[in-house]
């Protein structure tokens, strides 16, 4: 029952990378992606920064073949993410096996949305873009994109943890045999509507963002798309697969507390750790590092950090928040953090938590400042959303 | 001042959506959050929005606007001093 789902496939683009190998790239030297935000106009541009995505769209769809102004960006850096993984999962036919797409997404097609909805009443120019308006729509198009045949198609939408509740649900159909291979992950581009709303929450920072320090501001918002490739072990032995990694535990469990706010003791973050842990079948201690969701608003740092600490006790591990690098990606957040993770495995490294210089004064929590190698057997990665929705996977070199 | 004071009484109702309340059952000095009228954090981010947009003030710190929303005197204060 605590057997881990192989990781075959990895795939991201953020910030501070097109792919896997760059974002890495970008990890070990201290390359961040944040600054003024530049590809959209925007009244607060002074007051605050971002981790865009360098690609234009122009650009994306001359990458991918589409026309002008065809999808939003959304299902565009979506694609992208996902033919790397499907391309480093070594697949030739995505359609060999019961295979599906589990993809998490907040903005949906609201960057297009937001541009065009006055227009809908004029003229059908841009009517293309209406059913960018379910956030179901974005995953149906990279479905369709990657050719992926009627199977197990759908769209998860928690927030900040979305693409984390993608990659339990994932593992949980492997691990029932509902599916033999399964993509998962999320995609998030920037948008006005997303800007605008965390301004009125007063949650963001107008320089970079320090995650777990003292002296914290808030966070930067970015935009991604993250996903792995899960397959069944079935699969593994018949295409004598590389595993890069498992999927060796997730939780997901409630904060019931607050809208937008967590508790101050981090009970959801808690509770999903927990959860996690009892599906892995693993102690705490077996924890050799925590990518922490770290997003550098005072509240979550406080929040995650009392929950590291009642979880792990006086032997809380190596922990780093990589917001520091990438901002907020949102959905998928949990999806890039999970690349991260599988990295992590990988290379034996730590990443860094940047910008950090005080400690917090609440309790003794010094997160990694430099890349430290160290022998990597299981990462735990949280990522919490809106709504209290907390989420923990756990990865392992070890089924 | 006490325009003001009956002003912001019918914006916090309309703008918060308490259907259930007339402009008589808000004392002017009651506390507008946790007790007296139980407002929360969220509906405190829609009040600074209002105090933007209807009165010019523009608070940059979360924990400014807690003093200043305490009840609708407290507003009404800051309003008269600050607004435009």
């Amino acid at each position: 029952m605590s057997r881990g789902v192989a990781i075959t496939g990895i795939g991201v683009i953020s910030a501070i990378g097109n792919n896997a190998k760059e974002n890495h790239a970008s990890l070990i030297s201290g390359k961040i992606g944040i600054s003024k935000i530049s590809q959209i106009e925007t009244i607060h541009k002074d007051e605050i920064m971002v981790g865009e995505i360098p690609t234009l769209n122009h650009e994306l769809e001359k990458q991918l073949g589409l026309s002008e102004d065809e999808y939003s960006r959304t299902p565009m850096i979506g694609i992208v993410a996902v033919q790397e993984a499907i391309s480093s999962a070594g697949i030739t036919d995505i359609n060999d096996c019961k295979c599906g797409l589990i993809s998490g997404t907040t903005v949906g097609g609201m960057d297009k949305s937001e541009q065009y909805f006055y227009d809908y009443f004029q003229n059908e120019e841009h009517w293309n873009h209406i059913t960018g308006l379910n956030a179901g729509d974005s995953t149906n198009k990279i479905a369709a994109y990657i050719g992926l045949e009627e199977s197990f198609v759908t769209t998860i939408s928690t927030a900040c943890s979305s693409a984390a509740n993608a990659i339990m649900l994932g593992a949980r159909m492997i691990k029932s045999g509902q599916l033999d291979r399964v993509i998962v992950g999320g995609t998030d581009c920037m948008s006005k509507f997303t800007l605008n709303g965390f301004k009125t929450l007063m949650i963001q920072s107008d320089t970079y963002n320090t995650p777990f320090d003292e002296n914290r501001k808030g966070l930067n918002l970015g935009e991604a798309a993250a996903y792995l490739v899960l397959e069944s072990d079935k699969i593994v032995s018949r295409d004598n697969k590389e595993v890069l990694a498992y999927v060796k535990g997730y939780g997901n469990a409630n904060d019931a507390y607050h809208q937008t706010a967590s508790s101050e003791h981090g009970d959801g973050a808690v509770l999903a750790m927990e959860k996690a842990l009892k599906v892995a079948a693993l102690p705490s201690e077996a924890i050799d590092y925590v990518n922490a969701h770290g997003t550098a608003t005072p509240n979550n740092d406080l929040s995650e950090g009392r929950a590291l600490l009642r979880i792990f006790g006086d032997k809380v591990p190596e922990f780093s928040s990589t917001k520091a690098y990438t901002g907020h990606t949102l959905a998928a957040a949990g999806g890039v953090e999970a690349v991260y993770s599988v990295m992590a495995l990988q290379n034996n490294i730590i990443y860094p938590n940047l910008n950090f210089k005080t400690p917090m004064k609440e309790f003794d929590l010094l997160p990694e400042t430099e890349v430290k190698e160290k022998e990597l057997k299981t990462v735990l990665s949280n990522s919490f959303g809106f709504g209290g929705n907390c989420s923990t996977l756990i990865f392992s070199k070890e089924a | 001042m006490s325009e003001l004071k009956l002003e912001l009484k019918e914006k916090i109702i309309e703008q918060l959506n308490l259907e259930d309340l007339s402009v008589e059952e808000i004392s002017d000095s009651e506390p507008l959050f946790g007790e007296g009228l139980g407002l929360d954090s969220i509906d405190a981010l829609e009040l600074i929005v209002m105090l933007d947009k209807d009165y010019g003030i523009k608070l940059a710190d979360p924990k400014e606007g807690r003093k200043i929303l305490e009840s609708i005197d407290t507003m009404a204060a800051y309003i008269s001093a600050n607004g435009s």
